[in-house]
């Protein structure tokens, strides 16, 4: 599932890393405007497939070397922690703290549901890729 | 974590207990068992030595407590550690004297099982390091059973201890029958354990009281209600079917492929034991409903005689014990039965039940421990094998016959032994309390003829080991004697028996010793005559009774058919029938039923899903029919851009079914999808938008992937179209409708109307009193819904996600591992995906 196409990949190369860096935006800033976890991972499971499209496989892979089940896995895991950390002191499962991080001028407000975004961020990226990739090998292998 | 443990007061009435001792004696053998995985391979010794350790330490706690705190009344229990306080589930234990002895009982017999097992098993490394971490855990579920206080506490350990000799019972994997045969008996306890639950959640339920220790004291006030009868049935149901009573007793004799310590320990002391001792706790709870003594004491007795009669008819050793395991069972069960008659002296018709109980540990263990020292150093277990062993010139074969048949005296009940004494009280008992109950004279003269044929095994037993005429001989079948190399290990193979079995004598002979010890622990010692204990050996022939005529005529017919020839055959149980033929129906119903399910189709699933969906949503509208107004505050024709959208959408959808390309029904869908973020748009949902934009590249992607590797679509579907048009447009009108009612759903508190939309938009980052006083602390409504307000919904879907991915990746296995070894990867089928259209 390849497209070789010179201007794709010119234009790819440039709007791969916007891509990310606006999944990055709206993963941070989900939680108080526009954005969260699932639109982050879906935008960079798009920019991420645009580029597989792109440049194929062989270079997908160096792009992520790893499997993206360990995306899954860790996603998985970060959520389940989030959400299990507060029964041990004795809050309800997925009870929400937050805090606010004084770095000077105005503080960041941290709260932990933002860590649990992360975690599906990770499981959607991973399943995204995962299945995409994995179907592309099937077709041409 | 453990409350300062009350001590006696002076005069010596017992105040508390320490939960310390109890908690440590539990874990003990567990723990124990799984460091000796820690020991290097090869220190056999060590090994041993480490696993002996556990149920010791579980004795000496226990005989510790036993010295400094003495034996609770079966009134007071204790708290060590709160559990689970919210469902009555804290780790509570009972101290009283049922428990203390099971306990001690458990626990003295699992350190000589430990060290048998080493004999047993030989050097053989793996086996005894896998058996000693097994051993430990049912040994610590069994403490438990007897220890805990809290209801539901007994029925965890009770499973336990299901688990636990499933995987004890199936020793040998390698053994297709043994292991069918711990399934057998697991499958069989375990729905006993299940019974067991109910009735003891209908119990807690009924009385409010959820430790037994609470139970016995209200025990007057529990009264005869329909709920409580029922909670009874199905409490004696579990134990039933874990002390192996008719009609559940199929499944101790086929426990006999374990190995023979598991049998020694599972079938003396422990695991049937354990519905024993639960009949023990209840006889105070229970003993007074009507429907007690009718019932424990028929299910005993049918048991009692039907095990005995089998027993007689065996060949095998192993069989032979196991039969009058079940008939002793019965016994036992019986005994407690006959506790909530009156034996006429103002008392019930039970003595001393816990002596009775340990006469039968002390004979039984010792009669497998030889069967299977016999089957190690002779070779043979069965009967024939056997026959004229003593004159055989085997070596250690002389010592075993003469454990062998001074465990068999015991089991005939002979003068001199302790379970002379006990039969005496089990035939007191009866014939008390058939003063009473006329139809009890039946269970005496079953009691009698059960006697007699214990007494029958012990002579063919003996006969047939000194080479008698009367003995079982199969016609000079010579059986190959096998000559084993034995270690210094080699005298434990007799010596625990020899140990247990000499107790028998010891407390038969100087009862003085055996009451001082048990003594203390009797808490059922009703009639006058047995008031200080067990008796001197002549006492009984210096008051002669009726018991005594009942043990005369059991022991003179009981030799008469033993030097017999009648019953000398083997036969089957009918009852090994019941397990198999009920385990073929579940399997052959089983498969009908899920074939009816699983079609393998996937048009078939979707329209069992949307029909279930479609039949709710139904009945929930006819409970309620202002589902079916339009709901306030809807404005249709409010944004011309909307109804455009709207119309496009719509388009889509009726045009899909019309093309027959599936890439151009994807695009199709596509647009539809689109429309939907323009619709997003309109109404300022610009989250929503992002979402379903994305959403629809992926999907788009992944279909387009999808499409190519389906096989193509050449077959008409057979259902004409239009059932599946009007079942398609129910489903989505349905569905549709029901998303414009939960857009507008308004919850009605405190007279103020707050759609659910006000409701998010108030909270999501601020709480109030409705919240808790807790808010998502984000702006974003969409996102503080999901990560928060559901966070537990989206915990759940992207496990879902992720579970999807899985099945991806092992249907199409990756082929990424292959390419450094060039491996070809053409050969791996295409994967076939139907899908219905």
């Amino acid at each position: 599932m390849r497209i070789d196409s010179l201007i794709l990949r010119t234009a790819v190369r440039l709007v791969l890393p916007l891509t990310l860096l606006f999944a990055v935006y709206a993963a941070i800033k989900g939680h108080n405007g526009p954005g969260g976890g699932f639109i982050a991972g879906l935008i960079t499971a798009v920019g991420l497939c645009t580029y597989r499209m792109a440049f194929g496989q062989r270079a997908f892979f160096r792009l992520l070397p790893t499997h993206p089940r360990w995306l899954v896995f860790a996603g998985l895991s970060v959520a389940a922690g989030v959400a299990v950390i507060p029964l041990l002191r004795g809050d309800p499962l997925l009870r929400s703290g937050s805090t606010t991080l004084h770095l000077g001028g105005e503080g960041l407000h941290l709260v932990s549901a933002m860590a649990f975004d992360l975690g599906v961020l990770l499981v959607v990226v991973g399943v995204a890729i995962g299945m995409i990739t994995r179907l592309g090998e099937e077709l041409d292998p | 974590m453990v409350g300062v443990p009350e001590a006696t007061d002076h005069n010596g009435a017992v105040i508390s207990v320490a939960p310390t001792f109890v908690l440590v004696a539990i874990g003990a053998p567990v723990v124990a068992g799984l460091a000796t995985l820690l020991m290097p391979r090869g220190r056999t010794a060590l090994r041993v030595l480490l696993a002996t350790c556990g149920p010791l330490a579980s004795l000496l706690f226990l005989g510790a407590h036993l010295w400094r705190y003495g034996v609770a009344s079966n009134e007071e229990g204790t708290t060590a550690i709160e559990w689970v306080p919210s469902v009555h589930l804290d780790l509570g234990f009972l101290v009283d004297g049922l428990a203390t002895f099971f306990a001690l009982l458990v626990a003295g017999v699992g350190v000589l099982i430990v060290l048998y097992a080493r004999a047993y098993f030989g050097d053989d490394g793996p086996s005894l390091a896998r058996f000693f971490p097994t051993l430990g855990f049912f040994t610590s579920s069994m403490l438990g059973v007897v220890l805990a206080d809290h209801l539901l506490l007994t029925v965890l350990f009770w499973e336990a201890t299901s688990v636990s000799s499933f995987f004890l019972i199936g020793w040998d994997r390698e053994d297709d029958n043994a292991v069918k045969q711990a399934m057998q008996a697991f499958v069989t306890t375990g729905l006993g354990g299940l019974s067991l639950l109910g009735g003891v959640l209908l119990l807690g339920d009924a009385t409010d009281t959820w430790r037994w220790s609470e139970l016995v004291a209200g025990a007057a006030g529990i009264g005869s209600g329909g709920t409580v009868v029922a909670a009874f049935i199905l409490i004696f149901i579990g134990a039933a079917s874990k002390s192996a009573q008719w009609p559940f007793h199929y499944w101790l004799p086929g426990a006999m492929l374990a190995p023979t310590p598991v049998s020694a320990f599972l079938h003396s002391a422990t695991m049937v034991k354990a519905g024993v001792f639960l009949l023990g706790r209840l006889l105070p709870v229970f003993g007074l409903l009507s429907i007690w003594l009718p019932v424990v004491v028929a299910f005993g007795a049918v048991t009692m005689l039907l095990g005995a009669v089998l027993a007689l008819r065996q060949h095998d050793l192993k069989l032979i014990f196991a039969y009058t395991t079940v008939s002793q069972l019965g016994l036992f069960t019986c005994m407690y039965g006959l506790g909530g008659a009156a034996n006429g002296h103002g008392g019930a018709a039970i003595d001393w039940d816990l002596s009775q109980i340990a006469s039968h540990a002390l004979y039984k263990a010792p009669l497998f421990l030889v069967a299977g020292a016999l089957a190690h150093r002779v070779g043979a277990r069965r009967l024939p094998e056997l026959f004229g062993l003593w004159r055989r010139r085997v070596p250690g074969a002389r010592l075993l016959v003469v454990v062998l048949l001074a465990a068999g005296y015991a089991l005939a009940g002979g003068p001199g032994t302790v379970n002379f004494v006990a039969k005496e009280l089990f035939f007191g008992a009866v014939h008390h309390a058939a003063g009473s109950h006329p139809l009890l004279v039946v269970v005496a003269v079953m009691a009698v003829l059960t006697a007699m044929c214990n007494v029958a095994i012990a002579v063919r037993l003996t006969a047939t080991v000194f080479g008698w005429r009367t003995g079982v001989d199969d016609e000079g079948i010579e059986p190959v004697i096998e000559s084993h190399v034995h270690d210094r290990w080699g005298s434990l193979l007799w010596l625990p028996a020899a140990g247990l079995v000499a107790l028998q004598y010891v407390g038969g002979l100087v009862p003085p010793l055996w009451n001082s010890a048990f003594r203390r622990i009797e808490v059922n010692a009703n009639d006058v005559a047995f008031a200080d204990g067990l008796p001197w050996l002549w006492e009984p022939f210096l008051h002669p009774g009726v018991p005594l005529a009942m043990s005369v005529a059991a022991i003179v017919l009981g030799v008469a058919l033993g030097c017999s020839s009648r019953w000398r055959g083997e036969v089957a149980d009918v009852h090994d029938r019941i397990y198999p033929a009920s385990y073929r129906l579940v399997l052959r119903r089983g498969h009908r039923a899920f074939h009816m399910f699983q079609t393998g189709r996937l048009r078939n699933y979707l329209v069992l899903m949307f029909s279930m969906l479609l039949l709710s949503i139904s009945w929930a509208a006819w409970i309620d029919p202002s589902m079916l107004r339009l709901p306030d505050g809807v404005a249709p024709f409010e944004s011309l851009t909307g109804l455009l959208l709207g119309a496009v959408v719509c388009a889509a959808a009726i045009a899909l079914p019309l093309v027959t390309e599936r890439v151009v029904r994807v695009m199709v869908l596509g647009a539809s999808g689109f429309a939907v973020v323009g619709l997003y748009l309109v109404y300022q949902a610009p989250d929503l938008a992002l979402t379903q934009l994305m959403f629809e590249i992926i999907s788009v992607i992944l279909f387009l992937l999808v499409l190519r590797l389906l096989p193509r679509l050449d077959r008409r579907p057979r259902i004409s179209p239009v059932p599946r048009l009007v079942f398609a447009a129910l489903i989505g009108i349905t569905i549709g409708w029901m998303t414009l009612l939960a857009g507008h759903a308004a919850e009605q508190r405190n007279g103020d109307a707050a759609s659910l939309g006000e409701f998010f938009e108030e909270h999501s980052l601020e709480g109030s009193e409705l919240t808790n006083g807790r808010g998502g602390e984000g702006r974003n409504i969409v996102n503080v819904i999901l990560v928060d307000f559901r966070g537990f919904d989206t915990l759940g879907e992207i496990t879902v996600l992720a579970t999807a991915a899985l099945g991806v990746w092992s249907m199409l296995p990756g082929r990424r591992r292959h390419e450094d070894d060039q491996g070809d990867a053409s050969g791996q089928a295409t994967p076939v995906v139907e899908v219905g259209s």
